[in-house]
């Protein structure tokens, strides 16, 4: 079986746990409980007629107190690069993030993920900053881990980008 | 061997691992198993109890890679891998930390169980990461509310335009006295309504801000006694439906100097916002009484009802904070006695409330006296007096028809406004005045226009469809650095915080009527900035030129630091097209009453007669203002303000520098005639040679 390691990256509290949560264990809590460390989750999945175990590195949120480290990295087949809609922000701390990532990890199959669709009416990420974005080649994915709207999808696609399908 | 032994049960119990690294990805034990390691890897176990543990764990996997870096160079010190957690058969999670170390000329990994610490470490992350985001959330919080605040601030100003217009269109008319005295009422309560947004836009919009006392606050004074007659006059009707007596202490001499830092408006809301709490907490047939004490440098103020004093558990913290409110009967949103605080705070005095000895409740406020004249605010100032809520409103000259005075040069005016409503009612104003006035849409209307006819000057609504206001103003500024000319543009705006102040500066405009405005600062404004707003050719007017022009000392005060008058000649000839025969009329003029009226204020000054103070120096500093003499009009203007405000302190002064400013203008005007009548003598000696 084909085994792929994907990163979760994006600054604190942006939902990344979440997501892999959500994802793995079809699960969601809504107290926010902040990841010092990485923890790695599996799960497998069928995917252009083969399964697919998804390594899954959940990795603490990058803010002040936490830098990441990039050789965590090493042996990434691709990555969610998360960001709150509810605070722009994360954007700009999520792109800086991807500046350092990509300059290190090379082109590696990645997708956006703009996180807590659930509270859209509070988003600061509006249309307009998506639209520049999909400008720049990023592929975006509006994901809520709480109602789990996009997730699956989301994690199928970069499966697929990552099998070069 | 037995320090040995100590020291691994030592790591042992500490939760340390410590394998050699033997070679072939396999890692051997020091000392003790631990049986953590057991559980979590069971499978990677080999006979000896050697350990395979690339294959143990993913991260593990990727972190030998730079322990392989590390033990294969000299470093000293260790390769270290960040907290990883690791799940067991059972499901249980545990947090691991690894490192890569040189010991006794062997390579070994040491691994640690934070089991014991990690609860601990991850509650400091997670109090600093909270704290982050409450303070993201908070900022967020503000800078929601002040959007808010501006839209509402904005939305309420507009209908207030139309009123405060229709009002004064309605009291050109000959009305009979009621009329007259309902549209009097109307007007002054459009004022007051103005001011309060205004008043909450500047205390809140700086509060938010973290800004300390701005300038109108810096320099303000306020008759707190005329404060209180105030009140209780506008509150009377409220107390009375209640059964409520409301009065000033009648021990209080309101004849006296009351004068304390401050100013009329916000006082105004302070008392108000008491005098509602109290209305609220008082039972029918009792008193609430304003009174004010002499404390030497500072007066104290305060409101005495006979309700039940405060709740035990309110602290006067609790009861100014914002957004707090009364448990019982709350007000509206809890921001009326905090902005009390703040604004009494910001003055430089104190606020507090305490339950009386005998019952009810007291609030207090106290402000330093000022010798400085109060301001005035465009309100009927009551007469000195006792006031309770018996008296009758005062309404002075009811039936007179308000005196509409023809401008001293009619002018041609553009009006580009959007609203159709705010348009008319401008121009109908400014027609009535004796203006010619030409109106338009928007911003791309009014270039057009310009490019057609010669305008004195541009009123120019901020926000327009097609081209916004300071859109069209710096494409004008653009167009004009080829031609030398400047056209004067005024902003007719709702928009007064500082932040649109600039703006407007960056784009090149010379003045601004904020809206709603009143009919007589509209036409003080225009008229002083048709002529003298062309002083500023060619140069971006500095930074606090712009000033909101609500009355004619504003209007005069705002162009001080936009250009002094270099050249008197050059602006006569600028503002009459010119014309020397009409310059040479209004010199002598001029010249021959300023003396007159120079004396009328002397004397006014000596009288100690404020009424007549008034009149003398308003009507000097009309004359004035046509010579462009902006120091001497901001002396006069000085002089009216302290005799509106029947406060005559420093008036001495202001004269003196009035007198120097006149002997200043009057010796470049009489330069302009011996000139002229040394050139006409050359010409003719020159006929005779």
């Amino acid at each position: 079986m084909i085994a792929k390691k994907i990163c979760m990256l994006g600054t604190n509290a942006v939902g990344k746990t979440s997501l892999v949560q959500r994802f793995v264990h079809t699960h969601f809590s809504d107290s926010y409980i902040t990841n010092i460390g990485v923890m790695i989750e599996k799960k497998v999945v069928h995917a252009n007629n083969k399964d697919v175990e998804l390594v899954l590195w959940d990795i603490y949120g990058e803010d002040s107190f936490q830098k990441v480290q990039l050789s965590y990295l090493r042996g990434m087949s691709g990555y969610f690069l998360v960001v709150d809609g509810t605070r722009l922000h994360t954007l700009d701390d999520a792109l800086a993030l991807n500046e350092r990532v990509s300059g290190t990890a090379g082109k590696v199959p990645a997708l956006l993920v703009i996180n807590k669709v659930d509270l859209a009416p509070q988003w600061e990420i509006g249309p307009d900053h998506q639209a520049k974005l999909a400008e720049s080649g990023w592929e975006i994915f509006l994901t809520s881990a709480k109602t789990g709207e996009k997730v699956e999808d989301a994690f199928a696609r970069l499966t697929m980008k990552m099998l070069g399908a | 061997m037995a320090a040995n032994s100590i020291l691994e049960s030592f790591l042992t119990n500490q939760g340390y691992a410590l394998f050699e690294h033997t070679g072939n990805g396999l890692f051997r034990p020091i000392g003790e198993y631990p049986k953590w390691c057991e559980k979590l890897w069971k499978g990677a176990l080999a006979k000896d109890k050697s350990i395979r543990l690339a294959e143990a764990s993913p991260l593990l996997e990727n972190f030998l890679i730079d322990a392989e870096g590390f033990w294969n160079s000299n470093r000293e010190g260790s390769a270290n891998s960040p907290i990883w957690s690791e799940r067991d058969s059972a499901g249980h999670e545990t947090q691991l930390e690894a490192a890569a170390l040189h010991l006794d000329g062997k390579n070994v990994l040491l691994l640690r169980n934070l089991s014991s610490t990690f609860a601990e470490r991850q509650k400091l992350y997670q109090a600093a990461r909270d704290s982050l985001l409450e303070h993201e959330r908070l900022l967020r919080e503000i800078q929601k509310k002040e959007i808010l605040l501006h839209c509402i601030i904005h939305d309420l100003s507009q209908p207030l335009t139309a009123m405060r217009g229709c009002f004064s269109l309605m009291g050109l008319e000959d009305l009979t006295a009621d009329l007259r005295r309902m549209v009097e009422t109307g007007q002054r309560e459009s004022n007051r309504q103005e001011q309060m947004i205004r008043g909450i836009l500047q205390a809140f919009s700086a509060d938010l801000a973290g800004q300390e006392t701005n300038a109108d606050a810096a320099f303000g004074a306020a008759d707190i006694a005329a404060c209180a007659q105030r009140a209780v006059q506008e509150f009377s009707p409220a107390f009375t439906e209640k059964g409520i007596r409301l009065l000033v202490d009648p021990s209080v001499d309101l004849t006296r100097d009351w004068t304390v830092v401050g100013d009329d408006s916000r006082l105004d809301r302070i008392l108000g916002n008491l005098l509602e709490n109290a209305l609220r907490y008082s039972p029918k047939g009792t008193s609430v009484m304003i009174g004010l004490e002499d404390r030497g440098k500072a007066v104290l103020a305060f409101v005495d009802d006979q309700g039940p004093g405060l709740p035990k558990d309110q602290t006067p913290d609790k009861l100014f904070a914002l957004f707090a409110k009364g448990s019982d009967k709350p007000g509206k949103a809890g921001l009326g006695l905090y902005f009390c605080k703040i604004t009494v705070e910001r003055w430089g005095g104190s606020i507090g409330a305490e339950t009386k000895p005998k019952g009810g409740t007291r609030f207090w406020f106290r402000l330093s006296r000022t010798t400085k004249p109060a301001r005035i605010t465009g309100k009927s100032e009551s007469s000195k007096g006792q006031a309770t809520s018996g008296d009758a409103p005062k309404i002075s000259a009811a039936s007179s028809r308000p005196h509409l005075e023809q401008p001293a040069k009619r002018l041609r005016i553009l009006v580009a406004e959007d609203t159709n409503e705010n348009r008319e009612l401008v121009s109908e104003l400014l027609k009535k005045r004796g203006h010619t006035v030409v109106g338009v849409a928007d911003g791309r209307q009014a270039i057009d226009a310009l490019a057609k006819d010669p305008f004195d000057l541009v009123l120019m609504d901020e926000q327009m469809p097609v081209m916004d206001g300071l859109e069209a103003t710096r494409a004008i500024r653009r167009g004009e650095k080829s031609t030398g000319r400047h056209q004067v543009i005024v902003a007719l705006t709702g928009n007064v915080t500082d932040e649109d102040k600039e703006q407007r500066i960056a784009a090149g405009m010379d003045g601004f009527v904020p809206k709603p405005f009143e009919m007589n600062a509209l036409f003080d404004t225009v008229e002083f900035l048709a002529t003298a707003g062309n002083q500023v050719i060619g140069a971006k007017p500095a930074a606090g030129a712009l000033r909101p022009s609500t009355a004619t000392e504003r209007a005069a005060a705002s162009l001080e630091l936009v250009a002094p008058i270099q050249d008197v000649a050059a602006h006569l000839r600028r503002t009459t097209g010119d014309n020397e025969k009409l310059i040479q009329t209004l010199t002598k003029s001029f010249l021959s009453d300023a003396p007159k009226r120079l004396s009328a204020i002397r004397s006014a000054i000596a009288a100690k007669d404020p009424g007549k103070l008034d009149t003398a120096a308003h009507a000097f500093k009309g004359s004035l203002g046509i010579f462009g003499a902006l120091k001497a009009v901001s002396a006069a203007r000085a002089l009216e303000a302290m005799g509106r405000a029947r406060n005559l302190n420093g008036a001495d002064a202001e004269f003196s520098a009035l007198e120097s400013e006149f002997k200043s203008l009057e010796r470049q005007l009489v330069a302009m005639r011996p000139r002229k009548k040394a050139q006409a003598k050359r010409s003719r000696s020159g006929r005779r040679k």
